[in-house]
């Protein structure tokens, strides 16, 4: 079961050099991760355009799938693997 | 007032065929003794343990008063083969431990037996999609969400009174505090548990609501069910604690991977509290997550799914083995594979030319080569995973 | 088709204009003459509805008043030939889909195609999958997933074409399977139960007001009772005693009230109704309570297609959670159905249905039908 937090909560994330996650910060909390997978999607682009690169992420506590809104650069928390 | 116009007993009597112990009745202990009309608005009395008139049961028929975990290896260690109804259930666990993949198999295992489950939803992350993967009946689930605990806690106690849902689970938000350190904002907590400061003041008074609903629970053969996040103030999870007559905690011992991707875990199950049989004994349970398409095919081949530690790597491995890229097109799979839950036989989806942004025509989505689909998550493993660990 | 396409395919037709008033005065006539053979009698009369045409008939139990099936059906196409241009077609079968698309199979009127009980998933197998759905969008998709026959979905687990298609996917799986999951609701006449009492002196607290409400009620439910009918809404007209109430106190209050289901239960009408003036108290004394219930119809008793135990205790967890919606809020109970699973935003593959409207959100056992899935003129059942 996931959970799909239906806000959306904006996040930090960490960057290495190369672009690529290596944390994330929510709710006061940084857990460093690892990327397992990423895909993107672009939708409604006829009337309200949404773009996002999914990613989902891995660290010691979590397994979770956050996005980067490619149209605002704002990072999102969508689901927490539980 | 001692005597009641015909109309009112034909009304009562009406209602009494349809509805059973839950329509309202004469007051007074004795049935035929005259009295006021009751429970109209007020709570509903709770009914004695009788068949319907009609033949129709107040509880569900087959439940015998046990409900399945959906994890064998979990029902062989409980005692009676899953949770009693009277016990009460807290499942304690830290993010992505799986209590809400037990407490949603648990929600379709009693929906199976046919009872009616409602869902507080607190934390408001509930996904409908995940809960019909994992065998739930959304029309069978009542869905409430409050803006507070105190809310939440009333709308439980009114929903157990009038016995219309036999299976009541409580999804606690976890506290949600800022730490030094994390260098950037997040949005305030919407709704979560008092913290300490409030505690003082309030916390009590939630404990206590927290003990009463679980007494009436019991008393009215419901099987409440609390998700506990750590971090919650004290009062509140020792109330939880003194109410439950089972108590779980999860703790995740090793992600799933297949290739990179993580699909799933296995959690251990300690029982911490059992007044149905022996505490301490602990259960493996092996949850997969899949994502939906055609990739879900490789989840049942064991030889493709390694245990991997909870620790990260490096930064330097970060450097070595460089994440993938955006996920290409997997490739097509045979027909007629079937994939966990709810087992739709997969059809090699046509693919967008590569290089090419491909207008879908089916929705007017514009979709890149790359796979752009919905997930759609499978049920959990003891199906095809190894025995589990007792 | 445009008219000039027809012309084509068929130069020797002639093409008339449409006379919507008459159809539907036909359609009418057709019903009335049905309702003759049968307590049990439905149909669209409004032209703009899809379902235009199709008129539909209980015959459960009817054999003892008009022969064996085949002779009734003999006789409903008979009686309706003379009102219906063509005569109609007549399909039997134990589903409202199974019979309509007998119906279509039909070739004459007075060759009706009759479904052996029992016989309604078998008799679909070998049919086109676009017949189960009027969404063109699911027909595609079924297409796409190699399903051609109505049989192979039927074979298909029902949790994955919910997975797949959400609430639609639980409506194809019925029909496929031979299962009945929409209601039968019969043509209704329209008609009214209103009672009013006025109350001296004037009541102000809520106690003796539910006393008096409940009188009313009662008497109404005993006449639903008697009429073998119930009613789908109530509305409570309170007028109020200015003399001791604040400057712009309003003389009058009106409580319009949806049930979740039709009902003639007093206890049930009077609940809801105080647990909205509990939320909404008069703002006076109250000097005269009229009760009118509406969307009376004939009671069509509790429904169990679906045979599972919840089913059962669906009237009364509807009711209890309609006054909980009054209490708390209606967006804070609901349920969730599935819209578009496969939706790639997980925003679009779901949406929440509040309870207490007494429409979707309401928990009812059955599934309500979307639009007809064909058109078929006449079936029967």
């Amino acid at each position: 079961m996931t959970r799909l937090l239906r806000e959306h909560p904006p996040i930090d994330v960490e960057l290495d050099a190369e672009g690529r996650i290596v944390a994330i910060v929510w709710a006061g909390r940084r857990e460093p991760v690892e990327v397992c997978n990423r895909w993107r999607i672009d939708e409604g682009w006829w009337r309200q355009p949404i773009a996002r690169d999914y990613v989902k992420v891995v660290g010691a506590h979590w397994l979770a799938l956050v996005y980067l809104d490619r149209i605002d650069g704002t990072w999102h928390l969508e689901r927490i693997y539980d | 007032m001692t005597t009641h116009p015909s109309d009112v007993a034909t009304a009562l009597a009406s209602l009494r065929t349809r509805w059973g112990e839950a329509a309202p009745r004469l007051g007074g202990l004795v049935p035929d003794h005259p009295g006021a009309v009751i429970g109209t608005l007020a709570t509903v009395p709770l009914p004695d343990e009788q068949e319907h008139p009609l033949g129709v049961p107040v509880r569900p028929p087959d439940d015998d008063g046990v409900v399945r975990t959906g994890f064998a290896a979990l029902d062989a260690i409980l005692g009676p083969g899953g949770v009693p109804r009277w016990a009460g259930l807290a499942v304690r666990g830290d993010v992505s431990s799986g209590k809400t993949t037990l407490a949603l198999r648990l929600a379709a295992e009693a929906q199976a037996a046919g009872s009616i489950v409602a869902y507080v939803d607190l934390a408001r992350s509930l996904d409908p999609v995940e809960a019909v993967a994992r065998g739930v009946r959304l029309e069978w689930l009542v869905v409430l969400e409050p803006t507070s605990l105190d809310e939440a806690l009333a709308m439980a106690g009114a929903l157990v009174a009038g016995r219309s849902a036999d299976l009541l689970i409580v999804d606690l938000p976890a506290e949600r505090g800022s730490r030094s350190g994390s260098g950037g904002s997040h949005r305030a907590p919407r709704e979560s548990v008092p913290g300490p400061a409030s505690s003082r003041r309030r916390s009590p008074s939630v404990a206590d609501r927290l003990g009463r609903l679980a007494a009436l629970a019991r008393r009215a053969d419901v099987l409440l069910v609390v998700l506990e996040p750590p971090g919650l103030p004290d009062p509140v999870s020792s109330a939880i604690a003194a109410a439950a007559g089972l108590r779980l905690e999860l703790a995740r011992r090793t992600w799933i991977r297949l290739g990179r991707d993580v699909v799933g875990q296995r959690t251990e199950v300690v029982v911490a509290r059992n007044r149905a049989g022996p505490p301490g004994r602990r259960a493996e349970l092996r949850i997969i997550y899949a994502e939906g398409g055609d990739r879900d095919a490789c989840l049942l081949r064991e030889p493709l799914l390694t245990d991997a530690p909870s620790l990260l790597r490096s930064r330097a491995d970060h450097r070595a083995t460089p994440p993938p890229p955006l996920a290409a097109s997997p490739p097509p799979i045979g027909p007629g594979a079937r994939v966990g839950r709810p087992g739709l036989r997969l059809v090699p989806e046509r693919t967008a030319r590569a290089g090419r942004t491909a207008v879908d025509r089916r929705d007017g989505h514009r979709r890149e080569p790359d796979r752009s689909r919905a997930r759609r998550p499978t049920g959990d493993g003891p199906r095809v995973g190894p025995p589990a660990r007792a | 088709m445009a008219l000039g396409s027809a012309h084509r395919l068929a130069p020797e037709a002639t093409f008339l204009d449409p006379d919507l008033a008459a159809d539907t005065a036909a359609i009418e006539r057709a019903l009335d003459v049905l309702a003759a053979f049968s307590p049990g009698v439905a149909g669209a009369t409004d032209p703009a509805d899809p379902a235009f045409g199709l008129l539909e008939v209980q015959v459960d139990g009817l054999e003892r008043l008009w022969g064996p099936e085949a002779v009734l059906a003999g006789r409903l196409a008979a009686a309706l030939a003379g009102i219906l241009p063509g005569g109609p077609r007549v399909g039997i079968a134990g589903t409202r889909f199974a019979a309509t698309t007998a119906a279509g199979l039909a070739v004459a009127p007075d060759r009706p195609w009759i479904v052996e009980p029992g016989g309604e998933a078998a008799f679909l197998a070998s049919l086109p999958v676009a017949l189960l759905t009027p969404d063109p969008d699911i027909r595609a998709r079924l297409t796409r997933f190699g399903l051609r026959r109505i049989g192979a979905v039927a074979a298909l687990p029902r949790s994955s074409l919910v997975a797949r298609f959400g609430i639609e996917g639980e409506r194809i799986h019925a029909r496929a399977n031979g299962r009945e999951i929409a209601a039968f609701r019969p043509r209704r006449a329209p008609e009214r139960l209103v009672l009013g009492l006025g109350l001296e002196p004037p009541i102000e607290d809520l106690e003796p007001l539910r006393f008096v409400l409940h009188r009313v009620a009662g008497a109404l439910a005993e006449q639903l009772l008697a009429r073998g009918a119930a009613a789908g809404r109530a509305e409570l007209r309170l007028v109020l005693d200015p003399a001791f109430a604040r400057r712009g106190t309003p003389t009058a209050l009106a409580v319009e009230q949806r049930f979740p289901e039709p009902t003639a239960e007093a206890a049930a009408i009077e609940r809801l109704l105080l647990a909205r003036l509990e939320r909404e108290p008069p703002p006076a004394a109250v000097a005269r309570i009229e009760l009118e219930l509406t969307e009376v119809a004939p009671a069509t008793g509790q429904q169990l297609a679906l045979f599972v135990p919840q089913a059962a205790r669906a009237a009364q967890l509807g009711w209890q959670l309609a006054r909980l919606a009054l209490a708390f809020g209606e967006d804070r109970i609901g349920r969730l159905e599935l819209t578009d699973p496969e939706a790639p935003l997980p925003e679009a593959r779901w949406r929440r249905l509040p309870i207490g409207s007494g429409s979707e959100g309401g928990f009812r056992p059955l599934v309500p039908e979307t639009a007809s899935t064909g058109s078929v003129e006449g079936a029967a059942r």
